[in-house]
């Protein structure tokens, strides 16, 4: 079945009107025709605007991008004499420097390697060696970690952006004054055998030296990203994206979103662009439509978004559970929420019924809940928004692209039991960078094989119902965490929760849940209550036996609950024992 | 005495502390503050109340003379100084109710100091050539409401001028302070050995039991620990600068200088006593959050 093309796709009853069933045809062969085209015919827009927490700002116009990634792509390729094909590391927080440096990666035909600015030097080691990184933009904050990586590696050259990089002289002086002064937050550059620019001067260079002619050459199949995923074990492995999947993705996204993403939305991007949600999402889908992203450098703490929210007509927002949490819990927040709000994209990891229900009481909107992976570029169902809420579900599957669920054999489940999901379809990646035996793993005949168990509903809504190697086995019954977690997110003094199995003499495995405490509630939390609760609402074996009362939870750059960090606090804990 | 000079100076740098403090706020901000009044009203009582009684009681105990009452109870009934936002940051306080607290007293001052001053120094027995006329503060408070207000606006039409001026305005506070300091102390020295303690006790037990009070009052009205820290910090920290520049627009020569005595010593000393107590309370504030998190531990 898995090999047929004639899938039947009864999600397409959902598309209604207002979804077209298939792809129209691509607009254009690769990012840099779309990037060359956007900015010409939108010039005189506002693209980017870089908001930090005490509301000082930069924006930049879609002719000034244009021009700035032109002369980055010049730069890269006469100066740092980058070849088609070549890789360069692009590591920086959300800012003014990331759409001129990674647009010019693109017109200068090289292939982007989203780093997390946050990385230890073992990990950014790891991540440029396998990726072959010859040139590295890099955020001033953390250049003292250049001394260390930059030798064990292959790049020739390292420019250096900061955070309020492109912001008018004055706050830009301002916000490096208090980094240098305050938080002490800018380390002195280390001396290097390679050379290091500032990414102004790189641009100065790069305008004094004749533009990339064969920009245009480039076409979907070209690799446009390697995008580093750990998946849940292992070392991170670079998924192969083309022009044409992350071009596939935009129309993918568009076609969901449908009238009401228009050239005249405002989206906050306070999730990173290195992570490959709020790459499309944010970064490439509304750029694409000629829309404004204002990008929030971190949204940690959360009153971070304070002065981005309120000094900007913010139409469209993208987030994860705990961003939406974040929100909802600061005062300002609710009590006066953006009017101009239109609806909120989630995605990354489970959206709680309870957050997202509370989300429409609050902002009068809907969060519509996406599921998409690295290894999609990364959409692949979404919720229509011109359909009823259902609650729960991933939506339907995104035009272009195909689903199915399967048991361990890889047989076909029967309709309505939980399945690993596959997905084909335009946006999947070509492989593993370099890794031909995790490639044959996860991708067969087109098909990639999520790791999560899902179901669907007759009418093709899909619910996912936990990553397969999350499941806890309670004497033989499969408890999935999600369903726990979203149980213990439904009381009041809860914040947040993760569940996780852990060893048990009597049972195989048993369910320890993590909760944190809800600031907002003056009722401390008690294990007691966590499992009266539970044992209301949940059958006895999905009851948490162990209770964790914590300050905080493990989270990963966009705010995904780590489950594998607390297993293995729980596998030191159980070998200490043993 | 302060020259004509300095006063116009010190006149420009209160402006720019108020613009600052405008350029802090948006209108939601109030809105969203008086959602849960208790804390600004537990603050403007022990502003308002606690603080001139305070004052009162001090020169009474003391016997201090008539110049000096009015320069004492004139600093007592003063709103909160936009230091304390700094010193309340410094002690892990809770930094936006203590910036509502300064700018919400601020705006209250406008009625309140007037009718205060007029009260207490009839109550003290101020002779009326020695007292403030009542419409000088609140003419001097209304002309600062105009750069809070434009500040606000600013703001709201460039955040970066907005921020650009915030800044500016939180450093002149402190900058104001140093300007006290160099200008008036060198001049002053021999006055400063002459002065009795009993006046050096009046400068600095104003600030620190109005902390005392303002924390015990806090508690007694239910604020947590950490509120009430803050409460206490910005009922001691009194917006001295302002005192100062409202005695330099009411009475000129010897008398000037007389008045002024209090109000300059306590802007130098709070400075001192703030910096004492925001480390005590720091390292409170520290405790009780590993106190809690000890609490938390355990399976």
């Amino acid at each position: 079945m898995l090999t047929k093309t004639d899938t039947a796709r009864p999600w397409l009853a959902a598309y209604g009107s207002e979804i077209a069933a298939e792809l129209p045809e691509r607009a254009h062969p690769s990012l840099a025709h779309l990037i060359a085209e956007t900015t010409r015919s939108h010039a005189k827009r506002r693209a980017f605007t870089c908001v930090v927490p005490n509301g000082m700002n930069g924006m930049l116009r879609y002719d000034q991008v244009g021009a700035m990634s032109d002369a980055f792509a010049s730069f890269l390729r006469h100066h740092c004499k980058l070849p088609r094909g070549a890789r360069v590391a692009v590591q920086l927080p959300n800012g003014l420097a990331y759409p001129v440096a990674a647009f010019g990666v693109f017109k200068a035909g090289g292939v982007l390697v989203n780093t997390n600015p946050l990385y230890t030097p073992p990990e950014m080691i790891h991540q440029f060696r396998d990726s072959g990184a010859e040139v590295l933009v890099i955020c001033d904050m953390f250049a003292d970690k250049l001394a260390e990586v930059i030798p064990q590696t292959g790049i020739r050259h390292v420019v250096l952006a900061g955070v309020p990089e492109f912001f008018p002289r004055i706050p830009e002086t301002i916000v490096r004054g208090v980094q240098k002064v305050w938080t002490r937050s800018l380390p002195p550059v280390p001396t290097l055998e390679v050379p290091v620019l500032r990414i102004r001067a790189a641009l100065k260079i790069g305008r004094g030296l004749p533009k990339v002619e064969d920009w245009d050459q480039t076409g979907p199949e070209d690799l446009a990203l390697l995008q580093y995923t750990g998946g849940t074990t292992g070392v991170a492995k670079g998924a192969m994206l083309t022009h044409g999947n992350i071009l596939a993705n935009l129309d993918q996204v568009k076609a969901m979103g449908g009238r009401h993403m228009t050239g005249e939305d405002c989206v906050l991007t306070a999730l990173p662009l290195y992570h490959i949600f709020a790459f499309t999402a944010n970064l490439m889908t509304f750029f694409a439509l000629g829309a404004r992203n204002i990008l929030v450098p971190s949204p940690r703490p959360v009153q971070n978004i304070q002065r981005a929210l309120e000094n900007y007509p913010v139409t469209w927002v993208t987030g994860v559970n705990t961003l939406f949490n974040g929100l909802m819990n600061e005062e300002w927040f609710a009590a006066y929420p953006p009017k101009t709000l239109k609806a909120a994209i989630a995605g990354g990891t489970a959206l709680h019924e309870a957050v997202a229900a509370r989300w429409q009481a609050i902002t009068g909107t809907r969060v519509a809940e996406g599921y998409g992976l690295t290894e999609t570029a990364p959409l692949v169902s979404f919720n229509p928004l011109d359909q009823p809420v259902r609650v729960g579900s991933i939506g339907v599957p995104v035009p272009g692209t195909d689903v199915a669920l399967v048991d361990d054999n890889a047989e076909p489940v029967a309709q309505g039991a939980p399945g690993e999901l596959l997905v084909k379809g335009p946006q999947v990646m070509r492989g593993y960078w370099n890794r031909p035996e995790e490639t044959e793993k996860t991708l067969q005949n087109g098909w990639v094989f999520t790791g999560d168990v899902a179901v669907m509903d007759e009418d093709g809504f899909l619910r996912i119902v936990d990553r397969k190697k999350d499941m806890v086995l309670v004497s033989g019954f499969n408890v999935y965490p999600n369903e726990v977690e979203d149980c213990l997110s439904k009381l009041d003094s809860v914040l947040e929760a993760a569940v996780i199995g852990i060893p048990d003499a009597g049972t195989g495995e048993a369910v320890r849940a993590y909760v944190v405490q809800n600031p907002d509630v003056t009722t401390q939390v008690s294990k007691e209550e966590v499992v009266a609760h539970c044992r209301k609402h949940l059958a006895a074996y999905k009851v948490p036996r162990s209770v964790i009362i914590r300050d905080e939870l493990p989270k990963s750059p966009i705010g995904k609950i780590l489950r594998k960090d607390l297993k293995a606090e729980v596998r030191d804990e159980f070998a200490g024992k043993a | 005495m302060l020259t004509e000079l300095e006063t116009t100076l010190l006149g420009v740098m209160m402006m720019v502390i108020m613009l600052g403090m405008g350029a802090s706020m948006t209108p939601r901000d109030f809105l969203i503050a008086f959602r849960k009044p208790k804390g600004i009203l537990v603050g403007l009582l022990s502003q308002f109340a606690v603080m001139p009684f305070l004052g009162y009681m001090l020169a009474i105990l003391l016997g201090l003379p008539p110049a000096l009452v009015v320069g004492l109870l004139l600093i007592a009934c003063m709103p909160g100084g936009t230091t304390s936002n700094i010193f309340a940051y410094f002690s892990k306080g809770v930094l936006a109710l203590s910036i509502m607290m300064t700018t919400v007293s601020t705006l209250v001052a406008v009625v309140m100091v007037p009718l205060l001053l007029d009260f207490y120094g009839g109550l003290a027995g101020v002779p009326a050539e020695s007292s403030i006329p009542p419409a000088n503060v609140a003419q001097v408070l209304v002309v600062l409401l105009i750069p809070t207000i434009i500040g606000m606006v600013l703001r709201k039409f460039n955040p970066n001028v907005g921020a650009t001026v915030e800044l500016i305005g939180s450093f002149m506070g402190v900058v104001v302070i140093v300007f006290l300091v160099v200008t008036w102390v060198p001049r002053n020295y021999q006055l400063l050995l002459d002065t009795g303690a009993t006046i050096y006790a009046a400068t600095i037990g104003v600030g620190l039991i109005g902390m005392l009070f303002g924390y015990w009052v806090a508690r007694a009205l239910a604020q947590d620990t950490n509120r009430a820290r803050t409460i206490s910090l910005e009922t001691g920290i009194q917006n001295g600068p302002l005192a100062v520049l409202v005695i330099t627009l009411s009475f000129t020569g010897a008398m000037q200088q007389e008045v002024l005595l209090i109000p300059v010593l306590y802007s130098l000393f709070i400075v001192l006593t703030s910096t004492a107590i925001t480390l005590w309370y720091r390292r409170s504030a520290t405790r009780e959050a590993l106190a809690r998190d000890a609490a938390k531990l355990g399976t």
